[in-house]
């Protein structure tokens, strides 16, 4: 079971990761249109569409990244507070109740969707260069299915801390600064408490 | 059950669920569906169970939030506030700044003050600003004698500005919620946003004066007498890059020069440019920033999935219906109704964050507004100083709690929470203001761009 979890954890991060570098094609893209709109006062007819689809596929490939990092917002207050057998038996249970019918929905309506759009070749409203959309609403579907894994792998993670009573770790990755800042002071504070107590050790 | 009651069950089941710790935005789609499924049933389209437009909703839904041209801007912001958090910005400008206003009574916290407001602004991201400061600015003041509480509040206020204060990311994600101009909003939230964080520098000044035992002078040897040039060399290489960055985004966007996405791609180009001005772009920095601007996007917009999902449901039972009816029923005056919608908004910020306040709660109260006659700009710039408080009252006070993290180990949150109690009465006042002359929202984006 540890296998299969961070064979899914490394899937979905690696998914994010790959997708997560649309925000430079973006950064470029964009700018690169301003440019030529001030300065040579000859707009790009691509740059908003492209900028939208970047947008669109970074958000939703890396949901499921996002999820593998504990990183979606919940509301915590109470949850915190409880022993983690329990936190993981509650989980468990929302995840069949709430994660997976909501998933398989987008799944199912995003072929659907993807399909229609395929099946026309659907092309943007907003720009004349016809810029194909069937493969950005394609997106939906498969970013659907990369949670619906990861799902999987959430549900592992709960039963694993039910039966061992403790979360099973994560694989290293970034964390934002604050909570890397954080950590780094615990980690220094420690280590002057033990140097202290091992001084205080030798002066006996 | 009528259909209105089951939104009013759907919505109180759905608050009940956030408190077992979920991640809100898949309940949110769940709910939508499950609910929407009961609500868009017909038994005469009935020719498999798929049959329902609910997924017709839910697809269209995910779409507009995919191609949602204003939420665009939300991720080059973050991946600008990312690569400037990395650019070993923070110390060249505390210290500058430091050196610059040794002169001015509690000098070292109006340096921390002013590099805080700048920071955050350009970052927007209010964990990275408060501890990276407090690593820095908050020992340094200690070292210099300063009062505790007082230093902590300093960098706690200092650090939650760049929420209010544009570019600020959460009021792009307010404006797409509201549907209103994000240039307009940016516009209206200048001039109060410069007026807290004036209101801030008149308190940190005021109390240094009046009590000097709080901001000791720093000897002569703490701060080497430099000469005029050498303090405006530093500044240049320091204070103005960063302001020139941020000014050149604002400017272009309220301006009209470009729109709110391509500022922000500019901005990111430019935070790009800065750091590899201060030779601190390395490939590591750059990969955290853009998997960090990745994770953070997927956040704030797959709530927004689950919430318009979750919110068209509601609305197609009646459940917005019902709630105004309610309010319109209790007879308030539009005073009332948008101090009791502010403390309601001020209690969801304990145990919510502004993402989900904004995203999830926002939207109930902005139907009501026209009844009122409050516009919904004014409404927004007025949630955004109330958010202010949400990151520093007990007991979610996240601000507090990173200082905590990083300062040293004698120091109590205690005293933390003291120290930013008068800042949080200088939001108070600040919200009061802005309550009695709206013209403080509205003459900004009047004068730009005409009434």
């Amino acid at each position: 079971m540890d296998k299969l979890l961070f064979f899914v954890d490394r899937v979905s991060a690696w998914v994010g990761k790959a997708f997560a570098w649309c925000i430079l094609i973006m950064t470029f893209g964009v700018s690169y249109e301003v440019f030529v709109r001030y300065v040579l006062s000859s707009p790009t007819d691509w740059a908003f569409d492209l900028s939208y689809m970047m947008y669109g596929t970074l958000f939703m490939m890396a949901g499921a990244y996002t999820l593998s990092r504990d990183g979606h917002v919940r509301g915590d207050v109470l949850y915190r507070l409880w022993p983690k057998r329990l936190q993981a038996s509650i989980e468990l249970v929302l995840y069949f109740l709430f994660f997976f019918p909501g998933v398989s929905a987008l799944i199912y309506a995003g072929i659907d969707y993807a399909g229609e759009s395929w099946s026309y070749r659907e092309v943007s409203i907003f720009s004349p260069a016809g810029f194909p959309i069937y493969q950005f609403k394609t997106i939906m579907p498969i970013a659907a299915f990369f949670l619906f894994l990861q799902g999987i792998a959430q549900v592992i993670r709960c039963i694993i801390c039910i039966r061992t009573g403790d979360w099973p770790a994560r694989l290293h990755d970034v964390e934002e600064m604050e909570t890397a800042l954080v950590h780094q002071a615990e980690r220094e504070r420690e280590r002057e408490m033990q140097q202290a107590s091992m001084l205080g050790g030798e002066e006996k | 059950m009528t259909d209105p009651q089951i939104a009013i069950f759907m919505l109180g089941a759905f608050i009940l669920i956030i408190l077992l710790g979920f991640p809100i935005c898949f309940t949110l789609v769940a709910m939508g569906v499950g609910f929407g499924y009961y609500a868009y049933y017909d038994p005469e389209r009935m020719h498999s169970i798929f049959d329902n437009r609910i997924f017709d909703l839910l697809v269209n839904q995910t779409y507009s939030v995919m191609a949602n041209d204003v939420l665009t801007a939300v991720p080059l912001f973050l991946f600008m506030g990312y690569i400037v958090e990395r650019a070993n910005i923070v110390d060249r400008l505390f210290f500058s700044l430091q050196i610059a206003a040794r002169r001015l009574p509690g000098s070292m916290a109006v340096a921390a003050m002013a590099t805080c407001a700048l920071f955050a602004t350009a970052t927007g991201i209010i964990g990275a600003v408060v501890t990276l400061m407090g690593l820095l600015a908050f020992p340094a003041m200690l070292r210099a004698r300063y009062d505790t509480s007082f230093a902590a509040g300093v960098i706690c206020a200092g650090g939650c500005l760049g929420i209010l204060i544009p570019p600020s990311i959460m009021l792009i994600v307010y404006a797409a919620t509201a549907g209103i101009s994000v240039v307009k909003l940016y516009a209206g939230a200048m001039i109060p946003g410069f007026m807290l964080a004036g209101l801030y520098m008149v308190y940190v000044v005021g109390r240094a004066t009046l009590n000097p035992k709080l901001a000791p002078k720093p000897s002569e040897e703490q701060v080497k007498d430099m000469t005029r040039g050498r303090v405006t060399v530093m500044l240049l290489t320091s204070f103005f890059p960063l302001a020139t960055l941020i000014l050149s985004v604002l400017g272009a966007i309220l301006f009209g020069l470009a729109t709110p996405s391509e500022a922000a791609a500019v901005g990111a180009l430019g935070g790009l440019l800065l750091a590899i001005l201060y030779r601190a772009l390395t490939w590591e920095r750059l990969k955290e920033s853009v998997y960090l601007t990745a994770r953070t996007s997927a956040m704030v917009c797959w709530l927004f999935v689950g919430s318009w999902t979750f919110a068209s449901v509601f609305s197609y039972l009646g459940g917005h219906d019902l709630i105004e009816e309610f309010v319109l029923g209790l007879q308030l005056s539009p005073v009332m109704f948008l101090i009791l919608a502010q403390i309601i908004i001020f209690l969801l910020g304990w145990p919510l964050e502004w993402s989900e306040i904004i995203i999830i709660f926002v939207p109930i109260f902005l139907p009501m507004l026209p009844h009122f006659n409050v516009d919904p700009l004014f409404f927004g710039i007025l949630v955004a100083l109330n958010l202010q408080t949400s990151f520093l009252t007990p007991p979610m006070a996240m601000a507090a709690y990173y200082l905590k993290g990083v300062a040293p180990p004698h120091v109590q949150l205690i005293e933390i929470f003291k120290g930013v109690m008068p800042f949080l009465s200088m939001v108070l006042i600040a919200m009061v203001l802005l309550y009695n002359f709206p013209g403080l929202a509205h003459w900004f984006p009047d004068y730009l761009y005409g009434k």
